[in-house]
């Protein structure tokens, strides 16, 4: 806490810098009337959604961002000499409030969202909102380790995963039908960033699918973002390995 | 001026080092560009076709996320951060000894980085835009040019901003809260964001008295010929020597500030 202020500042700029990202959706909606065929209430709604997990992801994980310099300055041996899994470890060794800033503005623009689109509530409508946010929590975790996963091997060209954490929750907050195939292919089945808004969204929404798939599809989210995480757990121990074998 | 021309010159050559950084940034900038593209052309979907929705038809809106894309490395629109580093580390006395204008050192500098991000990023982003969607191009040769000729000018005022909230630094000593701030003032206000026309006319208005337009929406506009080459070029030659200015300005008293501290 040297920077207090500074502090404080980047909790407040945080909001702002994700105001800005809010006020272009705004504004994209005070020239055109739809997106897609979507309303600027139910485009809000996959805006909360995804910045909620988003930014809970990332207060999470932010011990990952410094697993690169830690490799660099040797201070990772400390983080494995610890009690725990080595994963936990390292995602403890920081703490960083940044994204309270973006939590704050999703939960805002998520009560928006309820106030512009007509949710036929139930039960099982409740449990979807908070299983999409918790799968998108647990596969934003997951995307921020793949970027620790290739430091152990690299420290160049890593920021092309930027394309995946950022672009994968920019992507979700828009809806999926208005993407092309390649990246629909990629949201959807490899990195499920559709399963945390869009999926979860249509359902809250009693839209039918426009790309055709069947009312049962998203429950495959968490299946499908397990299976990613299994696959990142496994990238993980493999780093863990060989750092052990360069003998560092 | 030769050293400036040499200083420009080695950081120029610089850029072209960085081989596996230069393919991950343009992955990363050709999967937004894809994606911001998609988006816009949702935008026209119930629109009947060529409608021009404040000033920009659906292949235009297209061809600003690419030129924005395109100029995101070349420009720098957030994230530069380096005279904050040498004031930390105490660099900057050394850099102030020099036998050199200090703002002059860096922007040389600045200009010849931008010059090799022009041809590393800027350049192979705008391919891969056109490969992909269909972008509208100048109209003339003449506008071809006056958008090389803007390129640079957007340089000069970005590196003023940079350069002034860098020298915050010598009260504040940390950039993380005000760097957020910048992201904020440049995206929205550089018209980075959103066409600024797109904005309601308040915000427009506001936006369009202001200088960091010079950065992005300027070379836009006159790439589409949504501004005549004269004007445009005119008030980012005004803007640019007033950022210069202000740049001088703060340097005055932040150079005071070091002598303060006992350099």
């Amino acid at each position: 806490m040297a920077y207090r202020s500074s502090f404080l500042l980047q909790i407040f700029a945080n909001f702002l810098i994700n105001t800005a990202e809010v006020l272009a959706l705004f504004a994209m909606f005070y020239q055109f009337d739809s997106m897609g065929g979507w309303t600027l209430g139910e485009v809000a709604l996959l805006h909360g959604m995804s910045m909620i997990a988003f930014s809970l992801g990332d207060m999470l994980t932010i011990g990952m961002d410094y697993v690169a310099p830690q490799i660099r300055s040797g201070e990772f041996d400390r983080v494995l000499t610890r009690p725990l899994s080595s994963w936990m470890n390292a995602v403890t060794s920081e703490i960083n409030l940044r994204h309270l800033g973006q939590l704050i503005q999703g939960f805002l623009v998520l009560t928006f969202a309820f106030t512009q689109v007509n949710i036929d509530w139930s039960v099982t409508k409740v449990l979807m909102l908070i299983g999409a946010i918790l799968t998108g929590v647990a596969l934003f975790m997951a995307l921020f380790t793949v970027e620790a996963i290739f430091s152990f091997w690299t420290v160049n060209g890593v920021e092309a995963i930027n394309a995946f954490t950022y672009g994968g929750s920019d992507l979700a907050q828009f809806p999926m039908h208005v993407f092309g195939r390649t990246l629909r292919v990629l949201f959807i089945w490899i990195i499920p960033v559709a399963f945390v808004t869009y999926y979860p969204a249509l359902y809250l929404l009693d839209k039918p699918d426009p790309l055709g798939m069947p009312g049962w599809f998203v429950l495959l989210g968490p299946v499908i973002t397990a299976v990613f995480c299994g696959v990142v757990a496994w990238g993980w121990n493999q780093g863990i390995r060989h750092y052990r074998s360069t003998g560092s | 001026m030769r050293m400036y021309y040499e200083l420009a010159k080695r950081s120029f050559q610089q850029q072209f080092a960085y081989r596996a950084a230069t393919l991950a940034g343009l992955f990363t900038n050709s999967v937004f560009g894809v994606m911001l593209s998609s988006v816009y052309l949702a935008l026209y979907w119930d629109k009947p076709e060529n409608a021009s929705v404040g000033g920009f038809t659906a292949e235009q809106a297209v061809t600003y996320t690419w030129i924005g894309q395109a100029l995101i490395m070349p420009v720098i629109f957030w994230g530069w951060w380096l005279i904050i580093d040498t004031i930390r580390s105490g660099a900057v006395v050394m850099d102030m000894l020099k036998p050199m204008d200090y703002f002059r050192y860096w922007l040389s500098r600045d200009l010849g980085r931008g010059a090799a991000q022009v041809i590393t990023r800027g350049i192979p982003t705008l391919i891969i835009g056109s490969i992909l969607f269909d972008l509208v191009w100048p109209e003339s040769w003449q506008r071809w040019v006056a958008f090389l000729i803007s390129v640079p000018f957007a340089v000069t005022v970005s590196f003023c901003l940079r350069f002034m909230f860098n020298l915050w630094g010598f009260w504040l000593l940390d950039h993380r809260g005000i760097s957020s701030l910048v992201i904020l003032v440049t995206g929205v206000f550089s018209g980075h964001l959103l066409p600024i026309n797109w904005y309601p006319p308040a915000i427009r208005d506001f936006i369009n008295v202001l200088p960091f337009r010079s950065m992005m929406m300027t070379p836009v506009e006159i790439w589409l010929g949504q501004v005549s080459i004269a004007r445009g070029l005119a008030m980012q030659v005004f803007w640019s020597a007033v950022m210069i200015g202000c740049c001088y300005l703060v340097l005055h008293f932040a150079e005071r500030k070091v002598v303060v501290q006992g350099g």
